[in-house]
């Protein structure tokens, strides 16, 4: 596995120089009174002001904490910690590596507390010694993550790494002071290792990597060498940097960031801007953006000299005018023309910094994202083709690079779904299926809740899933009870877990209501598909209504016990009339005579529409015709289906007509859910029987089309 | 996964085979005789697969270019002529263009290359070629490793003992270690024989070709697919030993989340989910109806406003799949599963995948009844830089913009008086954070100075404001500690000139 230096990134510990002689002026003056020479003579300009060596150290010390939070936050795989720790004449612990203590805002705060050096305190105690020590005690604390990962990898809990990086930002006098400060930190190191070795709070240091910068006025001559990386022992490594400090100490952290965290640098260009003065021009400007460097996985693989023509790309090599000596990679934006949602092939995210975080163009482009736009990237080419390579766009108010696949995809021209087995099937669930899929919709919830049988959020939507697909046939013509509007409501309460008594009141109500179409006789949307003629006869198709209504609760029926009593209502309630059994002995004649009936009930159906038509909803129209045209699209030699408009919602619409017809059975139960003192009711067609036998179909023999009416109407 | 089939053309791949009785063949022949096997098998087991086929002696030459047409394939490679000397290193330099010119450099790819063991003499051998690895200059470096990951297969017409009798095995073995171990030689086994070499392709078959057919659960509904390419094993790259993670034969969909929420993620790979017939009886389920939904998007309007056809798998082994279909052209469209990274949280603003669960489990519709509300993203903890309005001062403009607003809004006091506020206040708060006290005192002067440059006509607040601030900066800057706290917000000065007395503080 290859060692990046991000392996040394889980800690940092900033080791600032908090002695007086740090309260020195780095004397680089910033004029901060500019307006002054525009508003005419008398006016007397304040003097410049100039930073401190501490001011200096501080705020590139803080710069560099940004860009590491901003790209490294602390939930994602790579956590990095900060330890910041001031040294004078003792050491000031200014945060810890508790999760809550990492943020720029808790460290600002802090330094506040400690203020800037005291001049006037004795040189002689103060030492950056103090925090130096103190680095390499807390690089042997444990963290929350590697107490984490030792608690989850109990066997194996050596394996947790603890490597380490100190930088220390002090006024050095000489190598030879550089060299005892490194000596120090390396003998700490061998005696906090050993103390480490025999506690269970502690962790001995595997690598440390100490980062020495000294910072001198400008204008003065550096009294201390820079240094490359050299090995002092096994576990300390060492590097010495000497810089002024202002602005070369911010470009020489930044460096130094960048190389600490894989960072790398994307210029975007041409962003068009509106001028604060000339709203109505816009001018292109750059943003520069750090992230980590594997964003640009595929211009530094493509740099590697092979045939290929990658002269073509524009690697700007030149020095970015920001971040001083790093190179950067230019990406031209392209204005998004759409908000479409679209789901791009992305082959890495990685969150950004931008380098200059204040700037008018960082805010307008960083703002312009948090908002909720997505700007495409192109890589700026010298030959026409335009190549989109990456995306900016921001999730829950962190931006993130996309990195896009610009070549050709290995999955192009796949097979078609409609060769493919199940292909030619045309009448799928559709709707039904999308439906099914908005309520199986996930949404996050919080860490370790756990419902009463102790199942994971997961856990338990893969049980709603079950539950949801105990019976839940695919296609159109494999159900009746799922093309039926009056079905719905226990459709969709038995799939529930538990049911309330409500819910149950629900399904049986939706049971009588059925038990009143069929009394009614109601055409059923049965689909004809494999039957030659009409299909099955108005009560063989209620009988496979009922059948597969019952199989549909039977699924659910070990839920509970509500469950069950819903089962138990539709096996009272079905169509089992003793008359089917006489019926079917009288053999054919009836049926023949049924038939005749039903053709002119037809016409009188289609008479009958229009009104019922009106009334519903277009959405029900829509769907109606659209499982009408699927039907007809099944069987293209199948005569015209019997029950061409199911008119599944009639009767809730229609207006309540009292006087007309016996009452219904849904009256009548309803009755006799409210009135307690009953035992039992009476059938309905029992009520009106002759001879204890209730005659079916009593206005077949009236009048074409006059049950129709009575079909048609509510019974409330 | 693309193939690339590099085929060794020299002449000494038409050294005949001893063989008794019976018609006598070269090692060309043998070679040709596995890679028809080879095609074959793809042709019927594993069609998406792109091959392309080189042949190579002291050149190059891209025979067939990358397709799925294997009866090209298999024309090419009866047709093939003899050349002179085997130089791998410039074949292995083709193969690395052509396959980054088609794919880029992130595509994984798997080079089959077919040889003798003669690896070539004098300048151009593969010998030479490794023992000058490390002498090259930055523009001639050995190909290998392959900028795009790459498996490297390398089927010997030869047997172990021939190949071990100079030191070809040793260089080939040299050459997988260059590919970072991706890779396998494969050797016959006994004489050379048509027989031989079936068992040799065979096993390379077995190794990497074997198609990838898996189970879709949904609940109840389940149907049987083939996963195109096939989801290789994942090394998680942590900080403890890593063991290799492999996609299982079952995949279960967890639930669904809308394409607008998963927001383009980023992803390992990308795999057609190809429904299969085990059996003719069985249609396909589950897949098929989502798939079918894109086949006919003008019946189904409903699903055409919600299509959240992404489903989230979730494998036994912490595998987070996510399902998708992805609109390639708007005539077809197919289901796809892309692997995340493997791990609790792939997406940062998803949240753990652990942790989704079922909408009907919370208080009330997380989506809303409209559909207009998403739970989604999930905000971080700590606002990052850009959203907070961070202070930096490293350059001195940033320093001059932060006092310029501040001088602005003196001079429309008090009609500004809240942000004159809220600027010095950020100003007080990061000179203090800073330690730059000589600041706040140069600030506090530049606030005098204005007072006395106020026009006659200003607001007689404005005076009173201006000293009151700069009089505040001047004690924060001395660090009592009365002064200086960092929470300490400098507030406005309370006057009343309604009633006419500017002295009628509260």
């Amino acid at each position: 596995m290859k060692v990046t230096s991000s392996r040394f990134s889980h800690k940092t510990a900033f080791v600032v120089d908090h002695c007086p002689y740090m309260a020195e002026s780095s004397r680089q003056m910033v004029e901060c009174d500019m307006l002054t020479k525009s508003r005419g003579q008398g006016v007397i300009p304040l003097a410049p002001v100039s930073k401190s060596l501490w001011t200096c150290a501080v705020e590139c010390s803080m710069e560099y904490c940004r860009i590491l939070y901003d790209v490294y936050p602390t939930r994602k795989l790579v956590r990095s910690y900060v330890h910041y720790i001031v040294s004078d004449s003792e050491f000031h612990s200014l945060n810890s590596w508790r999760q809550e203590d990492q943020s720029t805002q808790e460290l600002m705060a802090a330094l506040a507390s400690v203020g800037p050096p005291n001049p006037r305190e004795d040189p002689e105690c103060c030492s950056v010694l103090h925090g130096l020590v103190a680095a390499v005690e807390s690089l042997c604390a444990i963290t929350q993550y590697q107490h984490e990962a030792r608690r989850t990898l109990m066997d194996v809990a050596d394996r947790v790494a603890n490597r380490g990086r100190i930088i220390c930002l002090t006024n050095a006098k000489s190598d030879t002071h550089v060299r005892m400060l490194e000596d120090c930190v390396s003998e700490t190191i061998q005696e906090q290792n050993k103390l480490a070795a025999g506690s269970d709070r502690l962790m001995p240091i595997q690598r440390c990597e100490l980062v020495l910068v000294h910072i001198y006025p400008q204008g003065d001559d550096t009294l201390v060498s820079d240094r490359s990386r050299k090995e002092l022992s096994s576990v300390l490594s060492s590097e010495v940097h000497s810089v002024r400090a202002g602005r070369h100490l911010a470009s020489k952290l930044n460096i130094l960031v960048q190389q600490h965290f894989d960072l790398a640098s994307t210029t975007i260009t041409n962003i068009p801007m509106k001028e604060e003065q000339h709203a109505n021009t816009s001018a292109n400007y750059d943003v520069e953006l750090l992230h980590h460097r594997d964003a640009h996985l595929e211009f530094i693989k493509s740099a590697q000299p092979c045939f290929l023509c990658t002269g073509d790309l524009h690697m700007a090599g030149s020095t970015s005018r920001d971040s001083g000596l790093k190179e950067t990679v230019t990406l031209k934006w392209c204005t998004p023309r759409t908000n479409n949602v679209e789901l791009h092939y992305c082959t890495g995210a990685y969150r950004i910094s931008p380098v200059d975080v204040n700037s008018r163009p960082s805010s307008c482009l960083t703002n312009f994202l948090l908002n909720g736009r997505s700007v495409l990237l192109e890589q700026p080419r010298k030959s026409g083709s335009k190549v989109i390579s990456h995306m900016l766009s921001s999730h829950g108010g962190e931006i993130f690079l996309h990195v896009l696949n610009s070549t050709r995809s290995t999955l192009e021209d796949p097979p078609s779904i409609s060769e493919g087995c199940g292909g030619r099937v045309t009448d799928y669930r559709i709707t039904d299926f999308g439906e099914f899929m908005r309520e199986n919709r996930l949404t996050p919830f919080s860490e370790g809740v756990l419902d009463a049988s102790g199942r994971t959020s997961s856990e338990r939507a893969k049980a709603q899933l079950e539950r949801h697909t105990r019976y839940w046939p695919m296609i159109i013509s494999q159900t009746t009870i799922f093309n039926m509007q009056a079905v719905v409501p226990l459709a969709n309460l038995i799939v529930k877990e538990s049911l309330s008594e409500e819910d149950v009141l629900t399904c049986q109500k939706t049971v009588f209501n059925l038990v009143d179409m069929e009394r009614k006789n109601d055409p059923l949307p049965i689909s004809t598909v494999g039957s030659r003629g009409k299909g099955p006869k108005r009560d063989e198709q209620y009988r496979i209504m009922w059948n597969e209504l019952e199989t549909l609760v039977k699924a659910h029926v070990g839920s509970s016990e509500r469950h069950q009593r819903v089962l138990e209502c539709i096996s009272a309630c079905r169509s089992k009339p003793p008359e089917e059994e006489e019926r079917k002995k009288r053999g054919r004649k009836r049926e023949d005579k049924e038939d005749k009936a039903e053709k002119n009930g037809k016409d009188a159906d289609e008479k009958a529409w229009p009104d019922s038509e009106r009334l519903k909803g277009p959405q029900e129209r829509e769907k109606e015709e659209q499982t009408e045209s699927e039907m007809i699209k099944d069987s293209p030699d199948s005569p015209e289906p019997l029950n061409k408009k199911p008119r599944l919602m009639s009767e809730e619409i229609q207006p309540p007509q009292k006087s007309k017809g016996p009452v219904s059975l849904l009256t009548m139960w309803t009755n006799r859910i409210t009135a307690t003192s009953r035992k039992h009711e009476v059938f309905a067609g029992r009520l009106n029987s002759v001879n204890n036998k209730a005659e079916l179909y009593q206005h077949l023999k009236e009048d074409n089309g006059m049950d129709l009416h009575e079909n048609g109407k509510a019974t409330r | 996964m693309p193939t690339v089939v590099l085929m060794d053309s020299s002449l000494s791949m038409t050294r005949p085979v001893s063989q008794e009785g019976s018609e006598e063949f070269q090692r060309k022949n043998l070679a040709v005789h596995g890679l028809t096997m080879l095609f074959e098998h793809m042709a019927t087991n594993y069609k998406l697969e792109f091959t392309s086929l080189v042949a190579f002696s002291s050149l190059w030459e891209l025979m067939v270019p990358f397709t799925r047409d294997y009866n090209t394939l298999q024309e090419a490679l009866s047709n093939l002529e003899d050349y002179d000397k085997t130089c791998l290193e410039s074949a292995l330099h083709g193969v690395s263009n052509i396959v980054q010119q088609e794919w880029g450099s992130t595509c994984p790819c798997q080079v089959v290359l077919v040889t003798d063991g003669a690896l070539g003499i004098g300048r151009g051998s593969l010998r030479h070629s490794l023992h000058t690895l490390k002498q090259r200059v930055e523009d001639k470096k050995f190909p290998l490793p392959f900028p795009f990951p790459a498996k490297m297969f390398i089927m010997c017409i030869a047997n172990v003992e021939e190949l071990q009798s100079t030191d070809a095995m040793d260089n080939l073995e040299q050459l997988i270690g260059l590919n970072g171990g991706e890779g396998q030689i494969f050797t016959m086994e006994g004489p050379l024989c048509l027989k031989s070499v079936q068992s040799m392709f065979g096993k390379l078959i077995d190794q990497a070709y074997t198609p990838f057919y898996a189970v879709l659960h949904c609940g109840n509904l389940a149907s049987d697919v083939q996963v195109f390419p096939r989801p290789e094993p994942v090394l998680v790259d942590e900080e403890v030993d890593p063991i290799p993670k492999a996609v299982q034969t079952d995949l279960e969909i967890v639930g669904f989340i809308e394409i607008a929420d998963i927001s383009s993620p980023p992803v390992l790979s990308r795999h057609l989910v190809l429904p299969i017939a085990v059996n003719k009886e069985v249609d396909e389920v589950g897949a098929g109806t989502t798939e079918d939904a894109e086949e006919e998007p003008s019946a189904n309007q409903m699903a055409g406003k919600s299509p959240n056809f992404c489903v989230l798998l979730h494998g036994s082994l912490k595998f987070v799949l996510l399902n998708q279909n992805n609109f390639y052209s708007k005539k077809k469209s197919n289901l796809m599963m892309s692997l995340f990274e493997p791990g609790p949280e792939p997406l940062p603003w998803l949240g753990k995948i652990s942790q989704l669960g079922p909408i009907s489990d919370a208080a009330e519709n997380p989506y809303g009844e409209d559909d207009s509300k998403s739970p989604f993203p999930l905000q971080p903890k700590n606002k990052r830089s850009y959203a907070q309005n961070v202070t930096v001062w490293i350059k001195a403009n940033g320093l001059q913009t932060d006092v310029q607003k501040i001088l602005r809004n003196a001079r429309k006091l008090p009609e500004k008086t809240q942000t004159f506020y809220k600027e010095l206040n950020r100003l007080r708060k990061a000179a203090l954070a800073f330690g730059f006290w000589e600041l706040l005192k140069g600030v506090a002067e530049l606030l005098e100075r204005e007072c006395t440059l106020l026009p006659d006509s200003a607001h007689p607040d404005a005076a009173f404001q201006l000293s009151h601030a700069a009089q505040q900066l001047k004690l924060a800057s001395t660090g009592d500690s009365q002064y200086s706290a960092f929470n300490h917000n400098i507030t406005p000065l309370h006057t009343d000139f309604s009633g006419g007395g500017a002295g009628d503080r509260m």
